[in-house]
């Protein structure tokens, strides 16, 4: 398995890379100049040149890319121009912000999705079945900032239970400040969890070796945990681990809504000042966690089932 | 200009020839968009959701800025911590090169320069007593206020202030370091005097000296290097830095040897990073943070009604407008422009984009900056508009692209209602929308044919915004990238700038005013004011015309 690992991370490389490339070629076909966010309206033409040769811009792309490559090959993904600090430094404080977001949406997404899709699938074609179908239709509508802003009107304005927004400066502060965010993007992705789940356990109950743990005499509950969700969990963690690799996108979005500093709204103010080399830096980042995070998961589901081998 | 009684001995100074524009290495430009604009672009992104990128989007009917202060009865308490959520995080603190919003209102309660600007828009001494102007008009003399100290204890001295000033007239990046181009030199008489000589006469100087660029901090930054110095400042301001994350919070705590006794009643400050619009309403509704800045127009309203909230719009020296390119051919026509201005009902436009908040433009000075006048316009009269169209060299219509900036929904509903405003006359009007950075690459290389844009003056004195709009060679952006070229206008701009009188300078910007609105070079929407809205345990919060509130007088009750 580790030499598995490996490959796959090596076989990362050139998606990373070419993430990297498409990112700076694309960042300078668009129009808008760093140098002016710098500067300000009242700069002349003259100080802008000045800055832009400072910053290297005036060079042509392919010698542009090629420091960049070159920098990136050294670990090194340059200064942010309008911040003027190492984009390393801002990345390592908006990472934990990002990851803690997307760790405790995964947690909520299994915490929703497991009871609800055995409930429905124990209860087919019963009230509670379709009141569970129901809701993850809802859930699969409701934009996220719109379902996000009525959380934060009831649960922070209004009880004030958690935070309406930031970060928050202690632990149970980051946690208070975690939780209506996390369950804001885990309620746009649990639907889809939710009836793959409740599908695959459907198939496995009708299986001949459920029909035989009943037989021996086997009790409900035991038998749809034991036996049923094991077998069904497979396909959905697979989709589980798809649908994280989607939510470090829909991060952006929950971040403005929520004010969490983190690599969502990091990249999105560095796009507004055309900060090219924090937008790139970032976008190395989200690539590197769907390649990390795709690997976990194909590593996970053949955990969980003995006849997938790893080569 | 609003001076200091018994100290200020302004002098009528006769016009010398040939004024000299520009000093070696700055380019002498003006004002603009200055702090909103860069704000818009720092939050460029914030396009997915905020409702209007404007940081200063309206204004309705204060009468004064200094209606927030006297709102705040009752005796100052001493203590507590004050949550300010804001739209922008400070990226640097120093004063001779910043220009966002983040920066500029965080550094200046550290720092201070010799004047300031009252919330009521007027030019009060700060760390100067008063000051002497010669009778040419050329040599300035700075009294410093005794016994004012930096937060490290040591006495402020008049090599301070030259180091200062000289660092920021000299900063080539300096954003705003135009503003000291008239000065030839600086030196220290004694330790507690200055003498400013200027390379000409120059009105607009006690203004230019007030601007934040110019704060006073030690000589040669007390023996450090900038970086070392700026990370953790040493100024005289009522407020010294504990934390700054770049681009987030920051916080300050009480400067010990803060010069006006007793003050600040805060112990700290918190500055919260908070970019989205409904994030700075909610937490202020929450009671996470105090106050909060560039409240959105369309929850104006919503919080007035609100009992558990103060709000107030302060007037500003900002005013949105529709700009011409004359560099095309329609454009260059006077009547065509005219005919536009005719057609468009300018206060149902101001009404409808923000939500009321904004005064309805008449003149392109906005009425809060001094030597406004309420010139006529050509005001909303649709056959009046046909006749001008008839003469001009397209009567039967035209098609234009008017471009605006795809963030800001204010400016994206103004074009919409013009493109509905100018059918009657025949003119198609295509939008053009481009996300904020690009829009400013696109106007800034004339590449648009009208644009909707934003003016902001930066200092008291009206100065700058007219030679930024109207002096085409020299104001530093073609007369804000129009090529409006009027040479009386011209002429007056140049006139004003020297004259001393302040009866006869109210006549020359008078008439300024009054040959723009018949010129129509560009139209004036509205003005819009700084809107904040704060909790009411809050006291003393005011915000001067150009944005900038200063917290030593706040207490929280």
């Amino acid at each position: 398995m580790l030499r598995y690992a490996a490959r796959r991370l090596a076989a990362a490389v050139p998606v990373v890379l070419g993430v990297a490339v498409v990112t700076f070629l694309l960042l300078r076909l668009i129009p808008g100049d760093p140098a002016r966010a710098v500067l300000g309206i009242h700069a002349s033409p003259q100080q802008v040149a000045q800055l832009r040769h400072q910053l290297g811009l005036d060079e042509p792309i392919y010698q542009q890319l090629w420091s960049f490559l070159v920098g990136l090959a050294h670990g090194n993904t340059g200064t942010s121009i309008y911040y003027k600090v190492p984009v390393s430094s801002l990345i390592w404080a908006a990472l934990p912000v990002t990851a803690s977001l997307v760790a405790v949406s995964a947690v909520f997404c299994v915490v929703i999705t497991v009871p609800l899709a055995s409930l429905a699938a124990a209860r087919q074609d019963r009230p509670a079945d379709h009141a569970v179908r129901v809701f993850s239709l809802v859930g699969l509508g409701m934009p996220s900032f719109f379902f996000g802003i009525i959380l934060i009107i009831v649960f922070a304005v209004d009880l004030h239970w958690f935070s309406v927004g930031g970060w928050g400066t202690t632990f149970t502060g980051h946690l208070r400040s975690l939780v209506l965010p996390g369950l804001t993007a885990a309620i746009a992705i649990a639907p889809v969890l939710i009836r793959s789940l409740r599908v695959g356990m459907l198939e496995v109950i009708e299986s001949d070796f459920v029909a035989a743990a009943r037989a021996k005499g086997l009790r409900g509950p035991r038998v749809l945990l034991a036996h049923v969700a094991r077998n069904a969990l497979i396909p959905t963690v697979t989709l589980l681990g798809i649908n994280i690799a989607y939510l470090i996108g829909s991060t952006v979005v929950i971040e403005r809504v929520f004010d969490l500093n983190g690599l969502g709204n990091l990249m999105l103010n560095a796009i507004g000042v055309r900060d090219f080399p924090v937008v790139q830096g970032v976008t190395i980042v989200y690539a590197i966690a769907v390649v990390v995070i795709n690997l976990l998961t194909d590593l996970a589901a053949a955990q969980l089932d003995p006849r997938v081998r790893l080569r | 200009m609003a001076g200091q009684p018994g100290t200020d001995e302004i002098r009528p100074a006769a016009r010398p020839p040939g004024l000299a524009r520009t000093s070696p290495g700055l380019t002498r430009t003006s004002p603009g968009l200055t702090r909103r604009d860069l704000l818009w672009r720092s939050v460029a992104g914030a396009g997915l959701l905020a409702a209007g990128p404007v940081l200063a989007a309206c204004s309705s009917g204060t009468a004064t800025s200094s209606a927030g202060a006297s709102a705040n009865a009752g005796t100052p308490k001493r203590g507590g911590t004050l949550s300010f959520g804001r739209q922008t995080g400070p990226t640097q603190l120093d004063p001779a090169n910043s220009i966002v919003e983040g920066d500029v209102y965080t550094l200046d309660k550290i720092f201070e320069p010799l004047y300031i600007t009252n919330p009521a828009g007027q030019l009060v001494p700060w760390l100067a007593q008063g000051h002497t102007v010669s009778t040419d008009g050329k040599t300035w003399t700075f009294a410093l206020r005794p016994g004012v100290k930096f937060s490290d204890g040591k006495p402020v001295t008049a090599d301070d202030v030259v180091f200062s000033i000289q660092r920021a007239a000299g900063d080539a990046n300096g954003p705003l370091s135009f503003l000291d181009f008239a000065i030839k030199s600086l030196k220290a008489d004694g330790t507690s005097s200055v003498v400013a000589t200027l390379s000409q006469p120059w009105a607009p100087f006690l203004s230019d000296i007030s601007v934040f660029a110019n704060a006073i901090l030690p000589k040669d930054f007390g023996g450090q290097s900038a970086s070392a110095f700026f990370a953790s400042p040493v100024g005289t301001g009522p407020f010294t830095l504990k934390s700054f994350v770049k681009g987030g919070n920051v916080s300050l705590v009480r400067n010990p040897h803060y010069w006006q006794a007793g003050k600040p009643y805060l112990n700290a400050v918190d500055f919260v990073y908070i970019n989205d619009d409904n994030q700075r309403v909610l937490q202020l509704k929450s009671g996470q943070v105090q106050v909060i800045s560039a409240v959105p127009p369309t929850q104006v309203s919503a919080l007035k009604a609100d009992s558990s909230v103060v709000l107030e719009e302060f007037p500003s020296w900002a005013v949105d407008l529709v700009f011409f390119n004359e560099k095309v051919p329609q454009f260059a026509d006077r009547n065509v422009r005219r005919a536009i201005n005719y057609a468009l009902n300018i206060p149902a436009i101001a009404q409808a984009t923000t939500y009321g908040t904004a005064k309805p433009g008449g003149s392109f000075f906005p009425p809060s900056l001094q030597y406004y006048n309420d010139v006529p316009t050509l005001s909303y009269n649709l056959s009046a508009a046909k006749a001008e169209l008839a003469k001009s060299k397209y009567p039967h219509g035209f098609s234009f692209s008017l471009l605006v900036s795809s963030g800001n929904s204010q400016y994206v509903a103004a074009a919409t209602i013009i493109q509905q405003q100018l059918k009657p006359l025949g003119i198609t009007v295509t939008l053009d929308q481009l996300d904020d950075a690009a829009f400013h690459t696109a106007f800034e290389a004339f590449n648009y044919q009208a644009m909707i844009n934003g003016a902001t003056n930066d200092i008291s004195d009206p100065d700058e915004m007219a030679s930024f709009q109207v002096d085409v060679q020299n104001g530093g952006s073609h007369s804000f990238w129009t090529y409006y070229d009027n040479p009386s206008a011209i002429a007056l701009v140049r006139q004003a700038e020297t004259q001393f009188d302040d009866a006869k300078r109210a006549a020359l910007y008078a008439q300024i005013q009054a040959i723009v609105a018949q010129d129509a070079p560009y139209i004036a929407l509205d003005y819009p004011p700084n809107i904040y809205a704060w909790s009411p345990q809050l006291h003393g919060f005011a915000v001067n015309p150009g944005g900038a509130y200063r917290l030593e007088d706040v207490w929280l009750g």
